[in-house]
């Protein structure tokens, strides 16, 4: 049979919506154009407000990593107005931002993914589930069905850590410029440790074996959906009284050189996206837009290249660049790679936990902007984010954010190079044409995509490298 | 079928082979219960132009949780966020259960609705020839239920995604539908206000609404009439800066104009809440969300939406004048 190509639409469990365009000929997929339908426009809402807004505006940018984007923004604000963090500060930061990880990390895992490899009730929302290649014996399967309905409780059990310092969640409030509004008591550290306690014996005695299990069973799965080894994160955990440290470094991995990133290096274009093209690095150019009729384009995602070249970021990245997983950068190895953070972070929670004095609000707030532009950047839950502003009068001018989706998600650039997704998808061979939908939806959950944080406009006047440092 | 013609039919096909019985009876026990089940509410579920915080909202629900919510509330035919089907089958899914279920279902509609350009800054699938838009999917889905519920404010009143300048021209499902739309605000909503309302719906129809069609139930009261805090406003104790204990109207507290029932509830499993954690109030349930509440942390007199007079006084003296709006505040 010749070729032929098919809509994967909806991509259903994920954040957003995506639908994926494959190419198959013979039994191969040959093309794939990841498709971002969504689009809101979000840094434009940024302008002409206070800056300070941005803490508690950006967070919904999305729903599944909000504190990613608030922490961002108040680590912004931070270096605008040249806020001294208390170590208190750093340690409640850390154990809310860790904590939103975890309700990331796990509900991807099992509300998400699971129903890739395991069969579900036949009742709703699991109806017609038509699980492809279901391999587990029917006890393993039993025990997995069990622990997604336990992940449920963890999950919120995540939440509830954050919520107690966070005042809510998703969208809290108390994580801002400055440090945390919550004074860390007693009361609140000791639920705080009990219910992160029970998260931790759930990672232990569910996440990772049943992780593990999946693994095995689906073993092939590490020569699946294997991507170039280019790998980027911009660092996590942040400390220091100017949050000038990360405790988990990050870098730019090249086969296996390891370096610094370098924010000059980074590009970003709209060859396929639905923008208005850029007119180039020179002055004067024109406003880039929203183009929906854009002939060639197929997604509100644009492309980012680092060195000009597409890079694959989230807990592989992380995990590989710090020493604690030494594996390639397949389907598997993705999955893996989270799980395995997911218990790291319950046990660090609990160290930060245990140093945190009780005490007032650790908070400092300066009244004054010292500097009219900043760019962050640090590793949120799918990788490496970069927030930046420039602002007139403490009024935000302009206002970018760079989410990991963009990375991972990322078009064919002006030079057809694909970014990681479509790039893993090329090459996979289908055994069965049954067999197609089960593999792609497997493929694509590995990057735990959130086409919310990815879809938004290119906020620039000048050329993208101007967009990214001003 | 009639109850003589199943007994005998179970007789005949008892013995058969391949599971014949199964096989015959089922198709009827299915379409039996999808026409007749009080039990459940069958839900279709929409997300269109939204941050996906109202479906993460939802897996914060304790007392139902979300497994107790499927297995007991409600059928959820169809949600991109949770059902299992993918691709074509769940988009088959989605016009089946459309038409099977016609003016049984409850329309959630997670997010809110571009209309410019016919819609097509949101498109939530996608087939060979045609792209699905948010505006045609909600236009029609809404036409063939029996209850529409707007769950989060940009699916209320544009929210966020509406925020000026709104390049998609996004509004609220109540701007796209010439039925009424329960409105349950938020930025995220409270599982309970969305869990509740399935309930009330679930259990006892239709809920009273206010004049912004949100369940008086969850929205009634204003936030600052019910605040742990109102003795300090009462007083003009006002707090100097965020993290402090005193009244947060200071501090651009909304909730003297913002309907909502944080204050009594809290959040997640009822540990906290905005004010609480020594911040503003946003307002995020309100009509006019975010632009209406921002700046965040300029007292709201002050706010670049108000009416009144702008003034450089961080602390206010007792007595000023709060406007009321909503419910019966």
């Amino acid at each position: 049979m010749s070729k032929q190509r098919i809509m994967f639409s909806p991509v259903t469990r994920l954040s957003g919506l995506l639908s994926v365009e494959v190419i198959v000929d013979q039994d191969r997929v040959v093309e794939a154009n990841a498709s971002g339908t969504m689009f809101r426009g979000y840094e434009w809402i940024m302008r002409n407000r206070h800056v300070t807004d941005a803490v508690y505006l950006t967070q919904r940018v999305c729903g599944i990593c909000s504190l990613a984007h608030g922490a961002m923004a108040s680590y912004l604000l931070d270096e605008l107005y040249d806020n001294e963090l208390s170590e208190n500060a750093q340690y409640l930061r850390n154990v809310m931002y860790g904590a939103d990880f975890l309700q990331n990390h796990i509900r991807h895992f099992y509300l998400f993914s699971l129903p890739d490899f395991v069969r579900m009730p036949d009742s709703p929302p699991y109806h017609e589930q038509n699980l492809a290649d279901a391999r587990l014996n029917p006890a393993d399967n039993q025990r997995l069905v069990g622990n997604y309905f336990e992940a449920i409780k963890a999950g919120q059990r995540s939440h509830e850590i954050l919520a107690i310092f966070g005042g809510k969640a998703p969208h809290q409030h108390s994580f801002v410029h400055g440090g945390v509004a919550v004074a860390p008591t007693a009361d609140k550290i000791n639920r705080a440790l009990a219910l992160l306690d029970s998260i931790h014996a759930f990672a232990t005695t569910s996440l990772i074996p049943d992780t593990e299990l999946i693994a095995r069973v689906y073993r092939d799965y590490f020569h699946i959906g294997v991507t170039p080894r280019r790998l980027l994160s911009f660092g996590l955990f942040k400390f220091g009284p100017h949050n000038e440290q990360a405790l988990w470094r990050g870098g730019v991995l090249t086969d296996n050189q390891l370096n610094d990133p370098r924010l000059e290096l980074i590009k970003e274009e709209v060859t396929s996206s639905w923008y208005a093209e850029q007119a180039g690095p020179v002055a004067d150019a024109r406003e880039v837009e929203p183009a929906p009729y854009k002939p060639g384009a197929y997604t509100w995602i644009k492309s980012v290249s680092y060195t000009g070249r597409p890079y694959e970021t989230g807990p592989l990245a992380r995990m590989i660049m710090n020493g604690f997983y030494q594996g390639g950068t397949s389907t598997m190895d993705r999955i893996y790679a989270r799980s395995l953070e997911t218990l790291l972070i319950t046990e660090l929670m609990r160290e930060w936990l245990l140093k945190l004095q009780p005490g007032p609000a650790p908070l400092k707030q300066n009244a004054e902007p010292v500097k009219n532009k900043v760019v962050v950047t640090t590793d949120a839950m799918r990788g490496a984010l970069l927030h930046s502003a420039r602002i007139v009068d403490e009024q935000v001018e302009r206002y970018n954010i760079i989410t990991p989706t963009v990375w991972n998600f990322s078009p064919k650039d002006q030079y057809g190079q694909r970014g990681p997704v479509e790039s893993a998808l090329v090459g996979t061979a289908i055994p069965r044409p049954d067999m197609l939908g089960t593999m792609l939806g497997r493929i694509v959950r590995s990057y735990d995509p959130c086409i919310a944080c990815a879809t938004h406009v290119l906020d620039a006047r000048r050329n993208m490298q101007d967009k990214i440092l001003f | 079928m009639q109850q003589k013609e199943f007994v005998e039919l179970c007789r005949e096909l008892a013995l058969v082979d391949d599971h014949a019985l199964t096989k015959t009876i089922l198709p009827v026990v299915k379409e039996h219960l999808a026409n007749n089940s009080q039990n459940k509410l069958p839900v279709i579920w929409l997300e269109t132009n939204d941050s996906g915080d109202n479906n993460i909202a939802f897996m914060n629900t304790t007392f139902p949780y979300l497994g107790q919510v499927f297995s007991e509330m409600i059928d959820l035919l169809y949600s991109n966020t949770f059902m299992a089907a993918q691709g074509q089958d769940a988009l088959m899914i989605l016009e089946q259960t459309a038409v099977l279920y016609r003016g049984r279902f409850t329309l959630v509609v997670e997010g809110a609705v571009p209309l410019k350009d016919n819609g097509i800054y949101n498109i939530i699938a996608r087939t060979a020839n045609r792209s699905i838009t948010a505006l045609e999917a909600v236009t029609r889905l809404g036409s063939l239920a029996q209850y529409v519920v707007a769950n989060g404010t940009c699916a209320s009143f544009g929210g966020p995604t509406a925020a000026r300048p709104n390049l998609s021209g996004s509004v609220g499902v109540r701007d796209v539908l010439d039925k009424e739309v329960i409105n349950v605000s938020g930025c995220p909503t409270n599982p309970d206000w969305f869990v509740g309302t399935l309930a009330h719906l679930l259990l006892y129809g239709r809920p009273e609404l206010d004049n912004l069609g949100r369940p008086t139930l969850f929205y009634g009261f204003t936030v600052h009439r019910h605040c742990q805090r109102r003795s300090y406003f009462d007083r003009g104790d006002f707090a100097k800066k965020l993290g402090n204990i005193e009244c947060m109207f200071s501090q651009g507290c909304m909730g003297p104009r913002t309907s909502a029932d944080c204050p009594y509830r809290q959040w997640i499993n009822y540990v906290n809440w905005p004010v609480k954690a020594n911040t503003p109030c946003i307002g995020c349930t309100n009509e006019d969300f975010p632009d209406g509440s921002t700046p965040f942390f300029t007292p709201l007199p002050e706010k670049s939406g108000q009416a009144a007079a702008p003034g450089g006084a961080q602390t206010l003296p007792a007595g000023v004048p709060i406007t009321r709006g909503g419910g019966p505040g």
